[in-house]
């Protein structure tokens, strides 16, 4: 799955520089307030690898073509593909059979079958309001909507972005409060042939808390560190103790170089040692310390790259 | 399972092939701009080395940190001071020169070189007209007596600094002389 995902990333980072200008997404997973002007088109690309569980084999490379439009100085709207390629076996830390991703839930899956596979996910739509801004107000604040849909699968995610520049705008501290409603069509009823037979629509939901600072220390390049908190509900309602699922905190690096032509920033995050899991009675999916449900994996590698046209 | 669509492989691909690329733009060169703020006049080169002191009580004055203590000012034949100086810009610095009268009033601002993808319109010549005349006793400030130009904010506002933070360095370092 490596050479998967380094294959993509070094066709792709070869075209690069036949091509044009960029803007910047500082960090990998966390959001900012600075938007494109009025009129303006952006094309970005991301490419996330998740991987690693304590059993079996989980590698998933999630892909996302992104444009983006300034519809004014103060909203930004973008669509988007989303794709993704699996390659899960017996990774199911509880069971010892092949758990598929959330996001491949909806996949007939049996616990000896070994998933590989390449799918369309999800289209989505984006739109971003600047309330504030960091250059002219003492916070930057925006708000943030985006509904996707798919074949098999549907989610509503709204944020909540600030942002705090100091020392001329070189470093930039940025918080964001995510919440997500999921749907997924997941098979329900077998046939002794194994052919799906039953199908629901499975909900979840999930509330995410980032943090990230950056410093641009060189021309064109910042380097900051990113923190995240995830924390899942079963049910559409991610503000309710009783139906929380799963907790875990992801820390790393990540790296940001930008011109007037491209941008690109790489992020690296390893799970911490401070998950929980509510869904599951004993045994469940932590490990040390890490949970390692469809949601969670053990580290996430991050690279966005993009330009203006 | 087997792989079921490796066509999206190729989107990352087909979405670079629609790129045209954009270009940084050099307006004007030093000896330039000298010639346009300065015509018929002979500029004399008086550099200094910014003190540490000098350093503090200019950002103190000015509440603009300085980022560099090596100050690039020309006397001129007629009158007044040609500065170079440089901002800091969404990824690379913004060089720009601000002409000062006699008693220290901006007489014009020029952006000589821009590397940014966006906000290019600090350029235009109508938003830098409204520099002119400020001084040491004038706010100088982005939104307050300067207008922002929204797109641009960031450049708007470092450049209004930058002038604000000469304008300053000209009464504590140059006039004080």
């Amino acid at each position: 799955m490596f050479r998967k995902f380094a294959g993509a990333v070094f066709v792709t980072l070869l075209l690069v520089p036949f091509c044009a200008t960029a803007e910047e997404p500082l960090f990998g997973f966390v959001s900012t307030t600075d938007l494109l002007p009025q009129g303006k088109f952006e094309e970005a690309q991301w490419l996330t690898w998740r991987d690693g569980k304590t059993a079996g084999q989980f590698d998933v490379v999630e892909g996302r073509t992104e444009f983006e439009y300034g519809l004014s100085n103060r909203l930004q709207v973008a669509a988007y593909l989303n794709y993704e390629w699996a390659d899960a076996y017996h990774d199911n830390v509880i069971t010892g059979g092949t758990l598929p991703p959330a996001t491949l839930a909806n996949l007939n899956v049996g616990p000896d079958d070994r998933l590989n596979t390449t799918r369309f996910t999800a289209a989505s739509l984006e739109g971003i309001y600047r309330v504030l801004s960091p250059y002219i107000d003492p916070i930057g604040l925006a708000l943030y909507l985006r509904p996707s849909i798919g074949p098999q699968f549907r989610e509503v995610e709204a944020r909540l972005i600030l942002q705090k520049n100091f020392i001329d705008d070189r470093f930039v501290l940025a918080f964001n409060i995510d919440a997500t409603a999921d749907w997924y069509d997941v098979p329900t009823g077998l046939a002794s042939g194994g052919a799906v037979i039953d199908r629901k629509w499975d909900d979840e939901s999930a509330l995410a808390f980032g943090l990230a600072s950056s410093y641009r220390f060189a021309t064109g390049w910042s380097a900051g560190i990113e923190l995240q908190n995830e924390r899942g509900y079963a049910g559409e309602d991610p503000f309710s103790t009783g139906t929380r699922t799963s907790v875990a905190y992801y820390l790393g690096p990540t790296l940001h170089y930008a011109n007037e032509h491209i941008f690109a920033t790489l992020t690296y995050l390893t799970q911490l040692p401070f998950a929980s899991d509510y869904a599951s009675s004993h045994p469940d999916f932590i490990v040390d310390g890490r949970n390692y449900s469809a949601s969670n994996e053990r580290l996430r590698l991050r690279l966005k790259f993009g330009w203006y046209f | 399972m087997d792989s079921m669509d490796s066509r999206f492989l190729l989107l990352p691909i087909v979405a670079l092939t629609i790129i045209q690329p954009a270009q940084a733009t050099t307006y004007l060169s030093i000896e330039q701009a000298q010639a346009l703020m300065f015509p018929r006049a002979t500029l004399t080169e008086d550099f200094r080395m910014l003190s540490p002191a000098q350093v503090a009580a200019i950002e103190k004055a000015c509440d603009v940190n300085v980022s560099t203590n090596q100050l690039r000012a020309w006397k001129s034949s007629t009158g007044g001071w040609f500065i170079a100086d440089q901002v800091v810009g969404k990824h690379d610095f913004i060089p720009f020169a601000v002409s000062l009268d006699d008693n220290g009033a901006v007489k014009d601002v020029e952006i000589l070189e821009y590397r940014e993808a966006y906000g290019s319109e600090v350029t235009n010549p109508k938003w830098r007209a409204q520099f002119a005349g400020k001084s040491r006793e004038s706010p100088l400030k982005l939104t307050k007596d300067i207008q922002n130009i929204s797109g641009a904010t960031l450049s708007s506002k470092h450049i209004t600094d930058g002038v604000r933070r000469l304008v300053v360095t000209y009464d504590l370092v140059l006039a004080a002389r």
